[in-house]
């Protein structure tokens, strides 16, 4: 039986003149599978999540979601093909309320009943006592989760977390963390998760990968890459 | 707010601007009144585009300008009746705009601020120097026909009647713009507004929409063009200057942008202010700068942005709170 993929970048490179933020990467998802991406810093973690949303153009390469070729389309296309991501500061609408941008995100997806789906949304990350209160209002933990339910509306095939966790707390990193597996599962939703905080990324991933200056260093299931020599030489050290 | 409340809402103040020439205002007075409401709707169109795009326009006089010269040539040339050349050069000048807008609404802040400035200035001096068909730097004196829908010059020139129909005019196109941001259209506005960027990754293509409240901006400056070529029967290149669309932005800055009455309420307080000064009014413009800095100073928000903090305030304490509008 062949692997159903929900995404494959195969051979994705960038490169801004002589400097290769990418250079020839290759990720795949399978649906419902929890990828982390971790790396030091300048790695690469986030232009790869740009190179698949279509924020950043390629130099080379080409992204498959679903079977079916993206690598032409801009970032508005590609999210509603079921594309999606959070970002690594907070991007949200902050003059306007919970629901009003939710609901907005969720008409844009072609939900049918687009205050239903805001409302479900809301209601699994906890904001549902929040809906008319103005973003911009917001405390930062529930910012966080406002971004991360603009991401989530539609129900997008593909999910990318973009340090999801900076600046929570260890509790609410881990609760986050835990809520988000299982809604995922639920939902059936592939994630692509770049997290500096380990215990998180090794405590949901599938699989990790582990990238340095633009390439993959190492791929697999979180204990063989927690125990691989030149990870922990090159990034997770004594943290591994 | 409902949209009941709204529509009583602008029941009562065409009301208001009825009893208003019921209180035996000079006539002078009262065109002080006009002017400011023609001005308070070129400010709403000004006002627009900062509310929903986030942008300051430096030329957005070129629209009601062009109006007004859009209105003059036609009836010069006696091309259509004059009730039909209305809506067709508001019609021009919105597409205009749109297609203008596909290219400037991409440059961000104060670039976009100077395209603007550099546009309006532009047409200034086409029509500063096409005497054979704007006459020039004397500007064009309008040819109203006798009659306008049904009304005869004589009656539609009147103070009152002048007072009227601007009045009426502001309250109505500013009900059709409260009606219009209420749809999608308007949230989809606000959304690219605090963050395009994040607005694409919802799925919104974001040039469009911004083009489109340009054009809206520019129709309903367009609308003040018209009326204001009907209160002076004649256009010139000052109406096409870079300090005109400044001035207005005064305005809109002063009375400020949260809400739409924002910018009607920044109008009307230039004008009375101007008014007041009276023999000093050569200096209104120094004054008027004072008091812009103390707005910017201590209400950002301009005289809607106060009266509403003074509203939270009054009924939350001063704690601040969680705002829900």
């Amino acid at each position: 039986m062949t692997t159903q993929y929900v995404l494959q970048a195969e051979d994705v490179a960038i490169h801004y003149g002589g400097v290769k933020a990418l250079d020839g990467v290759a990720i795949t998802l399978e649906k419902g599978q929890i990828r982390g991406l971790i790396g030091p810093n300048g790695a690469g973690k986030s232009t790869v999540i740009d190179a698949i949303t279509g924020r950043t153009r390629l130099t080379r390469g080409k992204i498959v979601l679903d079977g079916e070729d993206v690598s032409h389309l801009g970032a508005v296309e590609r999210r509603r093909r079921g594309l999606s991501r959070s970002f690594q500061r907070t991007s949200i609408f902050g003059g306007m309320t919970v629901l009003k941008q939710v609901e907005l995100a969720s008409y844009k997806m072609g939900v049918e009943d687009p205050i239903a789906d805001a409302h479900a949304v809301l209601e699994e990350l906890n904001l549902d006592n929040l809906t008319h209160v103005n973003a911009e209002d917001l405390g930062y933990g529930e910012q966080r989760r406002l971004d991360l339910a603009l991401a989530l509306v539609g129900r997008p095939k593909l999910l990318m977390l973009d340090e999801p966790m900076a600046g929570l707390s260890v509790m609410e990193s881990l609760d986050l963390a835990q809520h988000l597996k299982a809604l995922t599962s639920r939902w059936d939703v592939s994630v692509l998760l770049v997290e500096h905080d380990m215990d998180v990324v090794f405590g949901i991933s599938d699989v990790v990968t582990v990238f340095e200056l633009g390439r993959a260093i190492a791929d697999g299931d979180p204990a063989s890459v927690r125990a691989n020599p030149r990870v922990r030489e090159a990034y997770l050290g004594s943290a591994a | 707010m409902t949209l009941t409340r709204i529509s009583m809402l602008s029941l009562l103040a065409i009301a208001a601007g009825f009893g208003t020439v019921q209180l035996g205002i000079s006539s002078s007075l009262l065109g002080v009144f006009t002017q400011a409401v023609v001005y308070a709707i070129f400010a709403l169109g000004v006002g627009v585009l900062l509310r929903q795009n986030g942008l300051v326009s430096f030329g957005h006089a070129l629209y009601f300008g062009a109006a007004g010269y859009g209105m003059g040539v036609i009836l010069a040339l006696d091309w259509m009746p004059a009730e039909l050349a209305i809506p067709v050069v508001l019609f021009a000048i919105a597409v205009f705009a749109f297609v203008i807008g596909l290219v400037i609404v991409r440059v961000p802040g104060i670039a976009f601020g100077m395209l603007t400035l550099a546009i309006g200035q532009m047409a200034y001096l086409m029509a500063s120097r096409a005497r054979g068909i704007t006459g020039g730097s004397d500007g064009m004196r309008i040819n109203w026909p006798a009659t306008l829908f049904g009304y005869s010059e004589s009656a539609l020139l009147k103070p009152v009647t002048l007072f009227l129909v601007a009045w009426v005019l502001m309250v109505v196109v500013t009900f059709v713009l409260v009606c219009i941001l209420r749809t999608r259209f308007g949230s989809i506005t606000e959304a690219i507004r605090d963050n395009e960027e994040r607005a694409r990754f919802i799925g919104i293509t974001t040039t469009m929409p911004r083009a489109a409240v340009y054009a809206l901006s520019a129709f309903v400056t367009g609308i003040a063009g018209v009326l204001s070529s009907l209160n002076t029967g004649f256009v010139s290149p000052e109406n096409l200057h870079w300090s005109v669309s400044a001035i207005t932005l005064l305005m809109v800055v002063v009375g400020g942008v949260k809400r739409l009455v924002g910018p009607i309420i920044g109008a009307i307080v230039y004008f009375l202010f101007k008014d007041l000064l009276g023999e000093h009014a050569t200096h209104s413009m120094a004054l008027f700068g004072a008091a812009l800095i103390a707005v910017i100073v201590f209400s950002p928000h301009g005289i809607v942005g106060a009266l509403e903090h003074l509203r939270i305030r009054l009924r939350y304490g001063p704690v601040a709170q969680r705002k829900t509008p």
